[in-house]
């Protein structure tokens, strides 16, 4: 048992040292070995062989937020010159997804920073990759296969303190509406089903009057409001599972000339959504700061890809969840220039 | 005069599929000097792995196209019978055993409806097959078991007829090659490729079925007045398009272990690009099956190829654009030929 973990240990090593050696090695004009049993964990010594980690973040699609994490993850390890860092696009694919972790395994590849579309269907990829030696962690969207590290927002929380924020708003009763992402992403139900409890809990008499689907987007958010309200015209609130939605349901409140007598919410804490707050427009959204997510992410990244640890070694997962703020009037300004994405 | 026409198109087909095969080889080495790691067993396994199921897809494309036709529903189709897999695995608890025919027979007869479409109700190809890509994918929200049943959205398929499509033969250690070099593993849902492409390929070329369709596609009037069931034909051409959808479906379910909603979504595009780039004209009537199966996998060695280099993704959609009207461009060159050498032969004639 012990003699397999220290061959797996070995190939690992192995694996790695050549990878990377063959994608930079070649050109530094260096192919050494390292001296596999002698390292200690969390120590670089690539530096000596001149080799370089390959690192990539596999992003869902090109938004705010997978810009902001690759932006904090570059921030960390672009300084250690030891690591290669670069940002692909799954396209909003399972298929492309799946294709870009396969190929950044042949790439021998250190560690992959992964925001998985699905968490069922990246699962087969993370354990190819974990065979491989190569360390997964994920963003956002936990997998169901375990692998080293997993970094999100607190969605349901985070939910349920908008719905408190939104309830104290309006006063403790009223109708709500939620514009929400399509079905079938964990992210959708967390942020939807930590709003409804949230409601319950801290506010029971307001009433989910409608759900219904903007895909995320600021004008479809406009036109499916514009039908909610026509058939809701008492509205009290509006609750956008992100803030694009939010900033669609500000559209049709100004046009309408609605602007506070809706309580509108969002989620994330992007810049233009910060900027409406205090404008006075959106009433408020859960801030998190991404660029830090992915800071926090980054470090892990390090230690995994040049300590040596073994991708299979966990037993269990860590997870870490982001602090967050309800950001309204109020508290908006404290959130600083850098800290806004 | 017709048997002058079929020559010269089997012609025109050879010279593209050579063609063809000679830009996927130079691409190929192109890849091998210039990108690191291209030229290892593993990239070949991603790309025999990835990319099988997009080859089917454009095979079963290239029928609705051989007989002037499109098809733009089969992503949705995918994405329907992806999840009736699902359903019927994770809801209805069916063995796979019962499932695979299900799931092929579900995929012939959303194709099967689209050939209705167009025959019965006499709709333009790209109208009908757009107006069912929106209904097929509406379709896979409405019955999805993700929504249906909480919970099933973390649950993965594990019932091994379906997920035994995932696996991987050490063809390389069987016949001993693997002791000289470091041999690809071959991916199950390659050998299945293979098959579909014989399978059809002979369907296409020694087959009555397969001379109605050349013959439908070339000139429909022509063909009916010979005799031809041209509706029947049409019909089974989008019902075929439809069965190798579903093939596509079960492969990429056993390969994530589950079905998404949005499972397929866009892949028609890449069909009909793969299915053009193969040679197949969109004025019908010309192609084979070794075309479309190859264009698929240049598209993967592309892909694969420039994202090894580091070549932004947006440059790679550009490059598989630029490929894509090249394709278009040597298909018109041969059929501007064509044309001449028909008039030339008609006038010598007269």
């Amino acid at each position: 048992m012990q003699e397999e973990k220290t061959n797996d240990r070995r190939n690992f090593l192995k694996t790695i040292a050549l990878g990377s050696a063959a994608v930079a090695g070649v050109g530094a004009g260096m192919f050494s070995a390292p001296g596999d049993r002698s390292l200690a964990i969390g120590v670089p010594r690539a530096r000596a062989e001149g080799t370089r980690y390959k690192t990539a973040f596999i992003q869902w699609q090109p938004h705010t937020v997978p810009a902001a994490w690759s932006k904090g993850i570059e921030e960390v390890l672009g300084p250690q010159q030891v690591i290669d860092y670069e940002l692909l696009d799954g396209q909003n694919k399972v298929e492309v997804q799946v294709s870009l972790v396969e190929t950044l395994i042949s790439q021998g590849a250190a560690v992959i920073f992964l925001q998985p579309i699905d968490s069922v269907a990246l699962a087969p990829s993370i354990a190819k990759a974990k065979r491989a030696g190569i360390s997964v962690i994920t963003l956002n969207i936990d997998a169901t296969e375990p692998h080293a590290s997993h970094v999100e927002m607190n969605h349901y929380y985070g939910a349920m303190d908008i719905a408190k924020a939104m309830g104290d708003a309006m006063g403790g009763k009223g109708k709500v509406a939620i514009l929400n992402a399509p079905p079938g992403i964990i992210i959708r139900d967390q942020r939807t089903n930590g709003f409804v409890d949230g409601l319950k809990k801290h506010h029971p008499d307001i009433q989910v009057v409608a759900d219904q689907v903007a895909d995320w987007d600021r004008k479809k958010a406009q036109d499916v409001l514009n039908t909610i309200l026509a058939a809701n015209p008492d509205l009290g609130g509006v609750y956008g599972v992100n803030d694009s939605m939010a900033l669609g349901a500000v559209d049709v409140a100004k046009e309408k000339g609605l602007l506070g007598k809706i309580a509108i919410f969002g989620n994330d804490g992007e810049t233009a959504a910060l900027e409406s707050i205090e404008a006075g427009e959106l009433t408020g959204t859960q801030y998190t700061d991404v660029y830090q997510q992915g800071r926090l992410a980054a470090p892990a990244a390090t230690v995994l890809a040049t300590g040596g640890v073994e991708a299979g070694a966990f037993a269990q997962q860590s997870r870490l969840l982001m602090p967050y703020v309800i950001a309204t009037k109020a508290n908006v300004g404290s959130i600083q220039p850098s800290q806004r994405w | 005069m017709a048997s002058f026409f079929r020559i010269s198109a089997i012609v025109n087909m050879r010279s593209a599929s050579a063609a063809l095969a000679l830009f996927f080889a130079a691409t190929i080495v192109f890849f091998c000097v210039s990108a690191p790691r291209f030229a290892t067993a593993s990239t070949v396994e991603n790309l025999m792995s990835g990319f099988s199921f997009v080859a089917i897809l454009a095979m079963g494309q290239a029928f609705p196209i051989l007989v002037r036709g499109i098809d733009l529903s089969i992503g949705a189709i995918v994405g329907l019978v992806g999840m009736i897999v699902f359903d019927l695995s994770l809801i209805g608890q069916l063995p796979g055993y019962l499932i695979l025919p299900l799931a092929l027979l579900a995929g012939a007869l959303a194709g099967a409806v689209n050939g209705v479409l167009v025959v019965h109700l006499r709709l333009q190809p790209f109208i009908a097959t757009l107006a069912t890509l929106a209904a097929y994918r509406g379709l896979t929200y409405a019955i999805s078991g993700r929504q249906l049943v909480p919970g099933l959205t973390t649950t993965p398929i594990r019932d091994p007829w379906l997920t035994g499509i995932e696996t991987y033969f050490d063809v390389g250690g069987w016949l001993g090659l693997s002791r000289l070099v470091n041999m690809p593993w071959v991916p199950l849902s390659f050998v299945i490729m293979l098959a579909v492409f014989v399978v059809l390929q002979v369907l296409l070329t020694s087959t009555r079925f397969g001379r109605d369709i050349y013959a439908t596609g070339g000139n429909h009037e022509a063909a009916r007045l010979a005799g031809i069931r041209v509706n029947n034909v049409i019909i089974a051409a989008y019902a075929l398009a439809g069965l190798c959808a579903a093939i596509a479906a079960l492969i990429m379910v056993a390969r994530f272990t589950t079905a998404t909603e949005a499972l397929g979504a866009g892949m028609e595009l890449t069909a009909i690009a793969a299915a053009v780039i193969g040679g197949v004209s969109l004025a019908g009537g010309v192609g084979a099956m070794f075309g479309p199966a190859l264009g698929a996998f240049l598209l993967g060695a592309i892909l694969i190829g420039l994202t090894l280099q580091g070549v932004p993704q947006f440059v790679q959609q550009i490059i598989t654009g630029a490929i894509l009207l090249a394709a278009v461009g040597y298909d018109r060159l041969l059929s501007v030929r064509r044309q001449r050498r028909l008039t030339a032969a008609s006038t010598a004639a007269t």
